[in-house]
């Protein structure tokens, strides 16, 4: 069978139109053979009798030239029509398994490392599975039965004709000895020169500025550089042996044995010229059916590079569902963290048993300096991990016993970036409730400040969102996504830095259409700047992973730790002005 | 004669082909004469490789009907030598490979590629699709070219050859020959039939990979959403539809491509199989010897498949071609035009005349008629919604793009009258997001000013409150960023990029919203950095947030393009208009509203 490593083993879903699709080719290249066979016979024939026309032999050969040339077409369609197929299958399942797999571990891949994987990595698959499959059996198949026959027919001529290809074959194994070593450097060089090729023109802007000379060029050069002489020291390496070989599997060398060593047994009458003929016209390409097989080995490794991706993202681990879905039902919209620690795959400690109870239907706010640990609570809640240690517990229910659908059917969250698809707009507010009516959407739009802007749109709510749609600024793109979140109206609701990338005059609006939002849910709202979190219930204060202080802000000012100082140093903060003269401060 | 049956091929098949010829050898510029030689050695090597296959005819009759050894070994030493002669022109042509010279061309074109990307306008670099196109070229354009010589060779071989050792057959027997020769004109047709099918399909591929791709984009960042609205896997219906329409059009485009395959494996396998028939007849009747037809059979059952099979080779021409028309597009690409008499900026005073300017993109103007004069040593904020105009000025001052109208000064000099390593020396930039190399802490920094000593660098990067941090690193100053890239906040990546203004230390400094994304405590260090690096310069800055530029000389309030008010920060309160209303916005939204206040408003 297929070890699992192998790049093989990437077709199993379509195993049985590729195992066709070769067989295909194989009866093809056999027709082939038989073609050629039955031309020898009707030459035979013709020059035993040659009055009579061997009709019989040659309308057999046209059967079978018809026949090789069907079979390695269909071939070539079958292998095409299950690569394609194969394409839709990964596609699905990486889609489908990206759903499945932590949220956490999407954000470490990046979008545009997934991106690649499920549209170029599955692309590249072509070439291996539609092209070489065919050409790959034949090249198994073809010099062993055309070997055969050549036995058959006369086996002084078939064991000149197998040393010539045995003498190719000795040169490229020969010079394919360091070949994985060279494969592995070349990828390497070659990686390189993409990195530098995507800093080169992404840095362009940065590179311009401090571009007084040459020097910044340099970088880019030296990559290049270093890839060049890789692939030179290849190509000259490989030189004689690649030409060697390729000059000897070549049909001349071949013919020419067959040619030299007929005719000498000819004339010494121990060979028969209908013989010669056939083995001629059989033998000659044998050789040259196993050159195919020079450049898919390099297509194969080419290949491998991507299914190694492909199997990277499919052997992500999927969080653990529940035993008996939908899990125990929660008791009411209360949060809870019990001596949670986390740590990141790369080893760093991200939260140190931390504890705390968010009461149904009040606001907590989280604080704390970047890196403290306040946007990882806010993701464990949303299972974007599961937790090292302890529990996080949602009405009372340990998440990880709660079915997937039913912990997001208790949470809605809002971003930073704002997520819009490329629906229209009304579509963009419906996600997740499709079943909403039209004045359903248009009531959540009013309740966050969206409406006004939307109907302002060419086309009102049917106005399409997205890359593809029109320019929406970030605080109107982030009031659609409020929308959508009044809509799904789901008892929980968290904020990671939802009003971040917005300007002022947005600003205001957004903080309406959140503070509308907020009203009789349990909120917790991730949040840099502390003057947007004085009025919370309760505000936990991160520091290092750990849960430094809890309180509201008053008691927090008046105890004068971490939060107090913080606060001080905010004020200064927010008093600064470039330049240092600054009239009045605002507040 | 070599060249002859090679120039005849090269004609009869479409004249597009010499075309892609030219420009390849165009593209391979300095090699672009080894590599006509190589291209001209291989189809001499097949056109030879023919000649030695003719052969076959002269020798069967010495075998077979005249049975004389001494003629038969005089055409098999003939034949050898030929076929030896094909071989080493075919390894002297393949030199342009082996030796590296392929290599070397591409290695050429990727850098005059880069020179290009270098000196475009930023503007078009910066559109992000195109972006990406130029970053594949650059990347993959040694791929394009790396088949040339191989997918050359097996057209070669697949028509020069047959052709030469038909025309060699009409010496000997000119009926079985012109039977031969008339394959061919049969061939070229259905070949060109068949390309425009095949350009189409193309095309429409092209065009649904575009679509799949962006749909995946955005089902993957879209991913958080989606999974919160319970809509990923197999309920992403759009997703799914497109990996079917993909497919089914996949299909389509193949089968649509498979019927000429087809057409023309039949004409040419059956074709040739007629002409043994043929021949067959004509030995029953007397035209023809045997050993004649017993050598075009020979010779028959190595052309068919090469023949019938090599149409799909021409795929890899079609390849070469969208690389070559990309190249040439980015070749085309000016570089933003000098104007002359050359001039020496006079101080750092910066002056925007009457300044008018469109995104190519876009169709209304994103700045109107806006006049400036910033004087040295100023400071002066650009205030005013997103899409105001605001980055667009600061554009124009770094030259990313010129105006349609009016024009930008700096020291009395039209920057276009400013040399671009000149202009780019007098001003240092800080952006809201820093871009850092996967090099060394001190690199990074270092890169503004490549002659800075050690001491200078560490003397910036002190004042811009980076050492702090920087010590903290694992190998300090020497940590590759690449290995904690993803570690260093926000604020302190902001500081790296303050630490090489610094050591750059330009006259003109531009801050486009430097504290937008902070958090508290690295806004206060970041802000620290900021005072050391604007002190005795042109400041031009980018704010959202009004108190920090409440201390400016001058504040230019934007809106749509326009200036609607500017003057201090306490005259434009007093004035009560726009900028008040800002302000005002601004003051209250710090707080949340309590729930009673949001009832209240509902």
């Amino acid at each position: 069978m297929i070890r699992r490593d192998s790049p093989w083993a990437i077709m199993t879903p379509v195993n049985d139109r590729i195992r066709l699709a070769m067989i295909f080719s194989i009866l093809g290249g056999m027709a082939n053979l038989g073609a050629l066979g039955l031309v020898a016979l009707a030459l035979a024939s013709l020059i035993s009798a040659p009055e009579e026309a061997p009709w019989t032999f040659l309308c057999g050969a046209l059967v079978c030239t018809v026949g090789s040339y069907a079979l390695r077409i269909a071939s070539f369609n079958t292998s095409h029509y299950a690569a394609y197929h194969l394409e839709t299958l990964l596609r699905m399942q990486l889609a489908n398994h990206l759903g499945q797999i932590p949220l956490g571990r999407i954000q470490d891949f990046g979008a545009g490392t997934l991106t690649k994987v499920l549209h170029d990595d599955v692309r590249a698959l072509h070439v291996f599975v539609a092209d070489s499959t065919p050409l790959y059996a034949r090249a198994y198949a073809m010099p062993l039965a055309t070997f055969a026959v050549l036995v058959w027919l006369d086996w002084r001529l078939a064991v000149a004709a197998i040393c010539v290809l045995v003498c190719g074959f000795g040169v490229l194994a020969l010079a394919m000895r360091n070949f994985p070593e060279m494969v592995r450097r070349y990828n390497d060089a070659r990686e390189q020169v993409s990195a530098a090729v995507i800093e080169f023109v992404q840095a362009m802007p940065v590179v311009r500025t401090f571009d007084t000379g040459h020097s910044t060029f340099g970088r880019f050069q030296r990559a290049l550089d270093a890839y060049l002489a890789v692939v030179t020291e290849w190509y000259r390496g490989a030189g004689f042996s690649a030409r060697f070989s390729l000059s000897v599997l070549g049909p001349l060398p071949t013919l020419l044995v067959l040619l030299w060593m007929g005719t000498w047994l000819v004339f010494r009458d121990t060979l028969d010229i209908s013989t010669w003929l056939a083995t001629l016209l059989i033998g000659v390409g044998m050789a040259e059916a196993m050159m195919p097989m020079m450049t898919l080995n390099h297509m194969v490794d080419k290949t491998k590079l991507s299914i190694a991706r492909i199997r990277e993202v499919l052997d992500e681990k999927t969080l653990p569902e529940p035993a008996t879905p939908p899990g125990p039902a929660v008791a009411d919209a209360s949060v809870a963290f019990e001596h949670v620690s986390f740590g990141y795959e790369d080893g760093s400690v991200a939260l140190d048993d931390v504890t705390f109870h968010v009461a149904p239907g009040t606001v907590t706010a989280l604080v704390g300096p970047s890196g403290a640990g306040k946007t990882t609570v806010a993701r464990l809640i949303a299972r974007f991990w599961d937790v090292g240690e302890g529990r996080v517990r949602i009405g009372g229910v340990d998440i990880r016993e709660m079915e997937t659908d039913a912990l997001m059917g208790q949470i809605a969250m809002v971003f930073q970036d704002a997520f819009l698809f490329a629906g229209s707009v009304a579509d963009n507010i419906r996600l997740g409730s499709e079943q909403a009516t039209l004045d359903e959407v248009i009531e959540a739009a009013k309740i966050a400040r969206a409406h006004e802007f939307i109907t302002q749109l060419p086309k009102g709510y049917d106005t399409l969102a997205g890359d593809r749609g029109v320019l929406l600024s970030g605080g109107q793109r982030q009031r659609i996504t409020i929308a959508r979140a009044v809509l799904q109206n789901r008892p929980i609701l968290v904020l990671d830095e939802a009003t971040a990338f917005t300007d002022p005059e947005n600003e205001a609006a957004l903080i309406d259409a959140l503070s509308s939002l907020m009203q009789g849910r349990t909120v917790i709202m991730v949040a840099h700047r502390l003057t947007t979190v004085r009025d919370a219930n309760q505000i936990l204060v991160f520091e290092a992973g750990r849960l430094a202080e809890a309180a509201d802000h008053d008691a927090l000012i008046e105890k004068g730790g971490v939060y107090a100082r913080l606060w001080t140093s905010g004020d200064a903060a927010r008093n600064w002005a470039v330049g240092g003269v600054q009239e009045a401060g605002p507040e | 004669m070599m060249a002859a049956p090679d120039k005849s091929a090269t004609q009869h098949l479409d004249v597009p082909w010499r075309k892609t010829f030219r420009r390849l050898l165009a593209a391979a510029g300095a090699s672009g004469g080894q590599l006509r030689r190589s291209l001209f050695g291989l189809s001499a090597a097949a056109a030879t490789q023919g000649l030695a296959l003719a052969c076959l005819v002269p020798l069967f009759s010495a075998v077979i009907a005249d049975r004389d050894p001494k003629t038969a070994i005089a055409w098999l030493v003939a034949m050898s030598a030929l076929s030896l002669a094909a071989i080493a022109i075919r390894w002297r042509a393949q030199g342009f490979d082996y030796s590296g010279q392929m290599s070397k061309a591409t290695h050429d074109l990727r850098l005059r590629l880069g020179e290009q990307l270098r000196r475009m306008p930023l503007e078009k670099l910066q559109d992000r699709r195109s972006g990406e196109i130029n970053a594949t070229l650059l990347g993959n354009v040694d791929e394009n070219f790396s088949y040339t010589l191989i997918v050359s060779d097996l057209i070669f071989t697949a028509l020069v050859t047959p052709l030469v050792a038909s025309l060699a057959v009409l010496f000997y027997d000119w009926k079985l020959g012109l039977l031969l020769l008339a394959i061919f004109p049969a061939i070229i047709p259905l070949y060109r039939w068949r390309r425009p099918v095949h350009a189409r399909g193309r095309r429409a591929l092209d065009d649904m990979h575009q679509r799949m791709n962006a749909d995946i984009v955005e089902y993957v960042q879209g991913l958080p959403a989606v999974r919160a609205a319970r809509r990923s896997g197999e309920r992403a219906a759009t997703l799914k539809h497109t990996f079917d329409e993909l497919e089914t059009l996949q299909t389509v485009e193949h089968r649509a491509s498979a019927n000429p395959n087809v057409i023309i494996a039949s004409i040419v396998e059956i074709g040739l199989l007629v002409v043994v028939a043929a021949g067959v007849m004509l030995v029953i009747i007397g035209q023809t010897e045997i050993a004649v037809l017993a050598a075009v059979a020979v010779m028959v059952s190595r052309f068919a498949e090469p023949l019938a099979t090599f149409v799909t080779y021409t795929v890899v021409i079609e390849m070469i071609e969208a690389a070559l028309d990309r190249i040439d597009l980015l070749l085309a690409e000016k570089p933003l035009p000098r104007k002359l008499p050359e001039r020496q900026p006079d101080g750092a005073e910066i002056r925007f005349e009457e300044v008018t300017f469109q995104y190519m993109k876009s169709n209304r103007p994103a700045l109107e008629n806006f006049s400036a004069i910033l004087p040295p040593r100023s400071l002066t904020a650009l205030v005013g919604p997103s899409g105001s105009g605001k980055s667009t000025i600061a554009r124009l001052l770094l030259r990313h793009a010129d105006p349609q109208h009016g024009s930008v000064r700096i020291g009395g000099a039209d920057v276009r009258e400013i040399r671009q390593e000149k202009l780019n020396a007098l001003t240092s930039v800080v952006f809201q997001d820093v871009y850092l190399f996967d090099d060394t802490v001190l690199n990074n920094i270092r890169m503004a000013r490549p002659d800075a000593s050690d001491a200078e660098v560490e003397s910036a990067a002190r004042s811009a409150c980076c050492t702090e941090f920087i010590e903290k690193l694992p190998e300090g100053w020497r940590t590759r960023i690449g290995d904690v890239g993803g570690k260093l906040s926000g604020g302190e990546r902001q500081r790296l990029s303050i630490a090489r203004a610094l050591l750059k230390d330009a006259p003109i400094v531009i801050l486009d919203e430097p504290t937008a994304v902070l958090d508290s405590q690295s806004e206060r260090a970041v802000q620290t950095a900021i005072d050391a690096l604007v002190r005795d310069k042109t400041v031009l800055v980018i704010a959202h947030r009004l108190s920090t530029v409440a201390g400016a000389d001058r504040i230019l309030v934007l809106d749509e393009g326009r200036v609607i008010e500017s003057g201090r920060h306490a005259e434009l309160l007093a004035a009560n208009g726009r900028y008040r209303a800002m302000w005002d916005i601004q003051s209250q939204t710090r707080r949340w509203r309590r729930a009673e206040d949001a009832l209240a408003t509902k």
